[in-house]
């Protein structure tokens, strides 16, 4: 370690792949055939999907009814999912935009990838509002649209801050990921030997053909995308996190939540992207793209939001007391000791002790550790908003109302089904595109850009 | 002509114009004549341009047409061609008559809408019950449109006319009156003089007849024990509103006994605290928790089996000075007993008891209950006379006797008669023996031996299966009748609807049978029976100047005849007392059997809304269970759920158990009426039948009976979360949040204003709504809630609440609007109990209506907070954020959520309100203050042309309390009562500090105990 030389920027891509090498390696998947492995996986991911359309079906024949949630508990698996999903869909966008503006280069190994994800989970989480709703068929009513009833939509309700967020985000996630595509698309079009691929390719790459205008434009575009998504990174999950401190039950109306979201979130999504490129990266044969550093640097983000997390965790308790309200001490008392303790310690352990594994580096260089490590913030992660969402409506203001939750199996096909639905998408993506951006990964290569060093 | 001047003139509209009039040059520059366009100003015109506006025309057409697609055709509406010259549509009709859901007969009005009976409320001008209802009576409207009900006479299974039916059975009854057999008649009490006329006429007729009236529950013990020291069997009302001091012994007069809707007024009416400070004290000594023991200022707990030792020792304490000179044997016999026998940790609360009855010596009254056993009452009659409470007995009101019940040796020996084939014809007259009768009888076994058997019912039921024709009769509200239950007070019944099914009034049933021909019978026989019984016992006693048609009518109108009828007061017996000694009391357990709160001895178990109804002490809904004392339960290592098997005399019964904080530790306290085994779908298999330990009529308590656990559970559904006493985490969660405000009278003589001490000045950051009209405001005194539900039931009745059943209530999903939360403090062995009606409290800052996303729950100018069901989406997110849980979620279609469709058929639709939303599932709903009721009396309002008042609106809750707690009105206007209660001192908010504003005022309880503390 002491031999490290700190003055020189060590390459994010180990060795020093040729350009073709990288394109070869990048477009294999697309050229060749799924293999068994590929259809037992998406087989796998369908069978779970296919929980869930069932588990919506009986949903929207039957009623709500169906779901574990009564009356103190109005929200309970629906917006637990939505909202995790949500957090899920977080990372991709800060690996993408937010590291962009600080110029991190070895977020284009997984760039691509994260940003990905973003767009399948927030299309998995944009299914809860919808369907978490009565009547379904009049979801439309959440829109604004001018109407005969001269009816509006209300614009104080965080539930339709929620609506312009999430939308907003996933239309300028979608752009942001489509247009940093289109060179590979041009790459794709200019390998393809089929002819309704280079038909395929040739639109989406926009005319692309590698000049120099067309790079000028394109950094330029990103840039300014990437100025435009990193304030959304920040203020969905911070819309989300208003749901509920917007309203006035104890447990719930808390300032901390914004910023607590925020790093949950981020803390989620990462663990969430390190999980499956640690699948991908085998996979493909990416381990030199994403390297081990990569994911080094990735746990380390965790270590830190966790810790965040941990820290907020803490606040709440403290302001809950130092507040003096009865009902806020209590409402966190019983998170703690209450009928739902079992799922406050269990984010707890998974949340805020888990994470601290990776002060120790052979931990965080540890794959095997590396991955149990992050499933467990995902499951803690969970247990988190089931946490916030659940216990804190089980026992509000009056003792009267008070009643435990408890879920229903359709609960269950509905959770395990996301799943399903995230992983569905996720598994037609590394067959359908490349997984990793082929035009940044060249501009980092060791020697891709002309130095001095170069010409010495 | 020039040419120029040809052209010009081609066309001419007018010889002016032809002439070149100036002023038609001028007209014609102005496209418009002058004044047509003075309005027009391009300036105000909308900015909007015609293309945009065309383009949102178009999307709102598409929209307006996408909206309507899902209509659907549920039927046809035909008018009236010719309209009935009573009925207006859209306007309800009132009609007088008369409640017979038990044995009360309290006067109620029928509101029915285009011919169909929708609500029955009380009826004000009764002198009995002023215009109140309980819960039984409010809701057997829903009994009319069961579709489980019997539609046409059985001859077994096989439906029959019934003229053949008639035939059969006169020919069986002419054969039995020819062989010398007997023809038996049961019945349940009789309190209407017509009827008893008819069983009469029908003994006269068929001499052979005997007739057996009984009832599982009501006073024949207190009559028996009335007859013995007063030599009549017409007891006196209580005046309970003269009453300073009262001791129940385990009497539950506000819950179930007695006329409770007419003691509960009485009774609340000295709970007074808002204008003045006038406030009885309750004593209750029981063994089990009842809804008059919550309402107690001391509870003493004793096993019922002790209650006449403890009567009788209390008699013991109060006999120095007593004007009343006792026998030498009653004086012996009290002089054994003693007090201190049942201090176990209550000596305090006895010494005030007995300091409270000699310092209140013929302003007191004790009072037993109708479950306790002969001697008790004989004993609290002895201790009322020592006290010189008979003064407060009120003669111009005793009970009537109509039919004397049936002693346990008559039906005995009527059940030794059947089994001998003594009995050949048996008459069922709307009862069901089979289920009721004590088990020692083995009437199901009796039955058999008899030749023919009759049962006239409205439904199948455990007698019915058993006989050779079920009749079907008419329903209350189908039906004519009159009541003479009170001294003076003469009640008519009338029916609101025709019969619905192929039914028959069963007076009218036994007319024909009298009449010996199944030709007899019409449709008014009975009706012209009982106008000509009212013409010779009634228009003839009342001296009236109107002739008798025009009396009829008018006392038919209003429903009550009133007339003088003033009993002479027997004096004291002390005979009774010779003989009696004070029992061997055996240390065991006793199990005391009471009558359920809602579904009565089990008359109404096929009600849904009763069923629902949670239990005023325990909330458990649809289930009766075992309640047993904290310490018991520890003692046997029982929980709540837990199944018991409890064996009294070689009987034996697996129930639940539910421990019940307050009941006495050696009490097991059953409740009647459940585990009804043929009836329809929904009160089938509901609850366990404890009448199997029923070994005699009237016996109730049972002593040294065994009680062990067993495995296995049974799930009791509460609407409320069963939270241990004694778990510090959520003790008095009430009190310290302030949900539930308590006082004491005490304190609050000493220090008024002991609530309001700190002022918390609550400021909004945002702008508030102006009320500048009517803002409406209700008001509840928790002083006077006994927490009955009459509120609970009409508020469903009124609004079309769907029944949830027994899974959807476990999974706390019941949909009532109004519930009445039940809080323990003190200690699970003798808890305080704080009752609390809540319902939508309409906050002005309401946090449900920010919060939705699409507006459908918003602010009326006049304060309500409303909703719009046709817009909401279903997110419940008002409902996680409402701070009282006060909203209700339709989690699925609750009209056709039963899977036999309950709720879906045409006939159970029947009783909807009109004027009231059927909600549809995904919405969410809550108390609307009764907005139809203040809709309708704004258009009365403006129909006449005056003010609205928010003395016009009367909402269902409000109308049923039988204890006057509620009082809706304008707050706006300085005058009202609502006004006055919202600025006393008395008054506070519910989590007050959220300054969510709410609009419903609670009046904080003061306990009249003799302390400054509630504990």
């Amino acid at each position: 370690m002491s031999s490290a030389d700190y003055t020189q920027e060590l390459s994010v891509i180990e060795g020093k792949p040729g350009f073709r090498e990288l394109d070869d390696l990048f477009t294999k998947p697309l050229d060749e055939k799924p293999n068994k492995k590929f259809y037992i996986a998406l087989s796998i991911s369908g069978s779970l999907m296919s929980l869930l359309l069932f588990g919506f079906a009986l949903t929207i024949y039957y009623g709500i009814g169906v779901w574990g949630n009564n009356n103190p508990v109005g929200w309970a698996f629906d917006i637990v999912n939505f909202v995790f999903w949500v957090g899920i869909g977080h990372a991709g966008t800060l690996i993408s935009a937010i590291l962009f503006l600080f110029r991190q280069k070895w977020r284009t190994g997984i760039a691509r990838f994260a940003e990905g994800m973003t767009i399948f989970a927030v299309m998995t989480a944009g299914l809860f509002p919808l369907l978490h709703v009565g009547r379904p068929w009049l979801a439309g009513y959440l829109f604004p649209y001018p109407n005969q009833h001269s009816m509006w939509v209300n614009f104080t309700s965080p539930l339709l801050w929620d609506v312009f967020a999430v939308s907003t985000y996933f239309t300028v996630s979608l752009i942001f990921w489509y247009v940093g595509l289109i060179p590979d698309f041009a790459t794709l079009r200019e390998r393809t030997t089929s002819k309704i691929k280079h038909v395929i390719y040739s639109v989406f790459s926009l005319g692309w053909r590698f000049s120099n205008r067309h790079w000028q434009h394109y950094e330029m575009v990103y840039l300014i995308l990437a100025g435009f998504a990193t304030p959304l990174v920040l203020s969905v999950h911070t819309i989300v996190s208003f749901d509920f401190a917007v309203s006035i039950i104890p447990g719930w109306h808390t300032t901390i939540f914004p910023p607590y979201f925020v790093a949950g979130a981020v803390f989620s999504g990462f663990a969430m992207v390190q999980n499956v490129l640690i699948f991908v990266r085998k996979i493909f044969n990416y381990e030199h793209i994403i390297t081990l550093d990569t994911l080094d640097k990735m746990n380390k983000i965790m270590m830190v939001t966790g810790s965040m997390v941990g820290y907020a965790y803490a606040m709440e308790f403290f302001i809950a007391w130092y507040s003096g309200v009865q009902a806020e001490s209590f409402a966190f008392l019983n998170r703690a000791l209450g009928p739902y303790a079992w799922a406050y310690w269990i984010m707890v352990a998974c949340n805020v002790i888990t994470p601290q594994l990776f002060w120790f580096k052979k931990v965080r260089r540890s794959i095997p550790i590396m991955f149990v490590v992050a499933v467990f913030v995902n499951v803690g992660m969970w247990f988190e908003r089931f946490v916030i969402i659940v216990t804190s409506l089980s026992r509000d203001y009056l003792p009267s109302s008070w009643a435990y939750y408890t879920p229903t199996l359709v609960d269950g096909m509905i959770l395990l089904g996301s799943f399903g639905f995230f992983f569905t998408w996720i598994l037609l993506f590394t067959k359908g595109l490349p997984v990793v951006s082929i035009a940044e990964v060249k501009a980092v290569v060791d020697g891709a850009q002309p130095s001095h060093k170069a010409h010495k | 002509m020039s040419s120029s001047e040809y052209n010009k003139k081609i066309f001419w509209k007018s010889l002016k114009e032809y002439h070149d009039d100036p002023a038609v040059f001028e007209a014609k520059a102005n496209e418009f004549k002058e004044g047509v366009t003075d309005d027009f100003n391009p300036s105000q015109l909308n900015s909007l341009s015609r293309r945009k506006f065309l383009a949102a025309l178009t999307a709102s057409a598409a929209f307006a047409a996408t909206a309507c697609t899902d209509y659907r055709d549920k039927g046809e509406i035909i008018p009236y061609n010719n309209r009935p010259e009573e009925i207006l549509a859209g306007r309800a009709n009132l009609y007088a008559s008369t409640c017979t859901s038990c044995s009360q007969a309290c006067g109620i009005l029928v509101k029915t809408r285009e011919g169909r009976p929708i609500k029955i409320d009380g009826n004000p001008e009764h002198p009995t019950n002023k215009g109140k209802i309980c819960t039984k009576g409010q809701a057997s409207i829903l009994n009319l449109y069961d579709p489980e009900r019997m539609t046409d006479p059985q001859n077994g299974n096989i439906a029959v006319s019934w003229a053949s039916a008639d035939s059969d059975i006169i020919s069986a009854l002419n054969d039995s009156l020819a062989n010398g057999k007997q023809v038996a008649l049961f019945t349940n009490a009789v309190v209407s003089p017509s009827t008893k006329k008819v069983l009469d006429d029908f003994k006269a007729k068929y001499t052979n007849t005997k007739i057996y009236s009984y009832s599982v529950f009501g006073d024949d013990t207190r009559r028996a024990a009335w007859l013995e020291t007063y030599g009549t069997t017409e007891y006196p009302s209580i005046k309970w509103e003269e009453a300073n001091v009262i001791l129940a012994v385990d009497a539950d007069f506000l819950g179930t006994e007695g006329n409770f809707i007419e003691n509960t007024r009485k009774f609340t009416s000295r709970r007074e605290v808002v204008n003045k400070i006038d406030v009885n004290r309750l004593y209750v000594a029981e063994g089990r928790m009842s809804a008059t023991g919550m309402m107690s200022d001391y509870r003493i707990r004793i096993s019922p089996s002790a209650q006449f030792e403890f009567v009788l020792a209390l008699a013991n304490e109060v006999l120095e000075n007593s004007s009343v000179t006792l026998n030498a044997e009653v004086k012996n016999l009290i002089a054994q007993t003693s007090l201190t026998k049942f201090a176990g940790g209550q000596s305090k609360k006895l010494s005030h008891l007995v300091k409270d009855l000699i310092a209140n010596k013929g302003k007191s009254i004790v009072y037993a209950g109708d479950t306790l056993s002969k001697e008790v009452h004989l004993a609290v009659n002895l201790l009322n006379e020592i006290l010189g409470n008979t003064a407060l007995y009120d003669y111009s009101k005793v009970s009537k006797s109509l039919q004397p019940s049936s002693s346990n040796e008559e039906l005995h020996s009527v059940a030794d008669a059947m089994n001998n084939g003594n009995v050949d014809t048996i008459i069922h007259f709307d009862c069901n023996p089979v289920f009721d009768l004590a088990k020692s009888f083995d009437y199901a076994k009796a039955l058999k031996k008899v030749k023919t058997v009759i049962t006239l019912t409205e439904a199948e039921n455990e007698t019915s299966v058993l006989s050779t024709y079920s009749l079907p009769i008419n329903h209350s509200l189908e039906s004519w009748g009159d009541a003479h239950v009170k001294a003076g007070v003469y009640s008519l019944q009338q029916p609101v609807i025709s019969p619905i099914f192929k039914t028959r009034q069963k007076e009218a049933v036994l007319l024909t049978w009298i009449s010996g021909s199944s030709s007899v019978y019409n449709d008014s026989i009975y009706h012209k029976y009982l106008i000509d019984n009212f013409n010779s016992s009634i228009y003839s006693k009342k001296n009236s100047l109107a002739d008798q048609k025009t009396f009829w009518y008018s006392a038919l109108h209003d429903g009550v005849v009133e007339f003088n009828e003033t009993a002479v007061q027997n004096s004291f017996s002390q005979v009774s007392f010779v003989g009696l000694s004070l029992p061997e009391r055996a240390a065991g357990n006793t199990l005391h059997l009471t009558e359920s709160y809602f579904i009565g001895d089990g008359k109404f178990a096929n009600n849904g809304w009763l069923q629902e109804t949670p239990h005023p002490v325990s909330k458990i809904t649809w289930d009766n269970y075992a309640s047993i004392s904290p310490s018991f339960a520890k003692q046997l290592n029982l929980e709540m759920n837990d199944l018991v098997e409890i064996s009294v005399n070689g009987k034996q019964l697996t129930i639940p158990v539910l421990v019940q904080p307050g009941v006495q530790d050696t009490t097991i306290n059953i409740e009647l009426g459940y585990g009804r085994k043929i009836i329809g779908d929904v009160g089938k298999d509901v609850g366990f039948d404890a009448n199997i330990f029923v070994s005699l009529l009237g016996k109730l308590v049972y002593e040294n009976i065994s009680i062990k656990k067993v495995n296995g559970t049974h799930r009791l559904t509460s609407t409320q979360e069963h939270h241990s006493l004694d778990d510090t985490f959520v003790k008095d969660f009430h009190r310290i949040r302030k949900i539930v405000q308590e006082g004491t009278v005490e304190k609050y003589k000493n220090e008024p204003n002991f609530l309001s001490k700190e002022v918390k000045k609550h400021i909004s950051i945002t702008r508030e709504h102006e009320y500048t009209g009517t803002k409406w405001a209700m008001s509840i005194d928790l002083n006077k809630c006994t927490s009955c539900a009459a509120c609970v039931v009409s508020c469903n009745v009124e609004n079309n609440i769907p029944v949830v059943g027994k899974d959807q209530t476990a999974n706390g999903r019941e949909m009532q609007w109004m519930r009445i939360d039940r809080y323990y403090s003190g200690t699970p062995d003798d808890p305080i109990t704080s009752n609390q009606p809540m319902l939508c409290q309409h906050c002005d800052n309401a946090p449900c209506e920010n919060v939705c996303p699409v507006n459908a729950t918003n602010h009326s100018p006049d304060g309500l907070n409303q909703m719009a069901y046709n817009r909401c989406v279903g997110t419940r997110y008002c409902s996680n954020n409402c701070p009282y849980k006060v909203r209700r979620y339709n989690f699925y279609n609750f009209r056709d959520h039963f899977a036999d469709a309950y709720y879906e058929n045409n006939l159970t639709a029947m009783v909807h309100n009109p004027e009231v939303t059927v909600r549809s599932r995904g919405v969410m709903e809550k108390c609307t203050f009764c907005v139809q009721k203040i809709m309708e009396a704004r258009s009365d309002a403006i129909r006449d042309g005056r003010e609205l008042k928010g003395t016009d609106v009367i909402t269902a809750c409000q109308q049923a309390c039988p204890a006057n707690a509620i009082v809706f009105g304008d707050v706006n206007d300085e005058e009202s009562d609502i006004a006055k209660i919202r600025n006393h001192k008395l008054a506070y908010h519910v989590l007050e500090e959220l300054n969510v504003k709410p609009n419903v005022t609670y009046i904080a309880k003061l306990r009249n105990t003799h302390s400054e503390e509630v504990i």
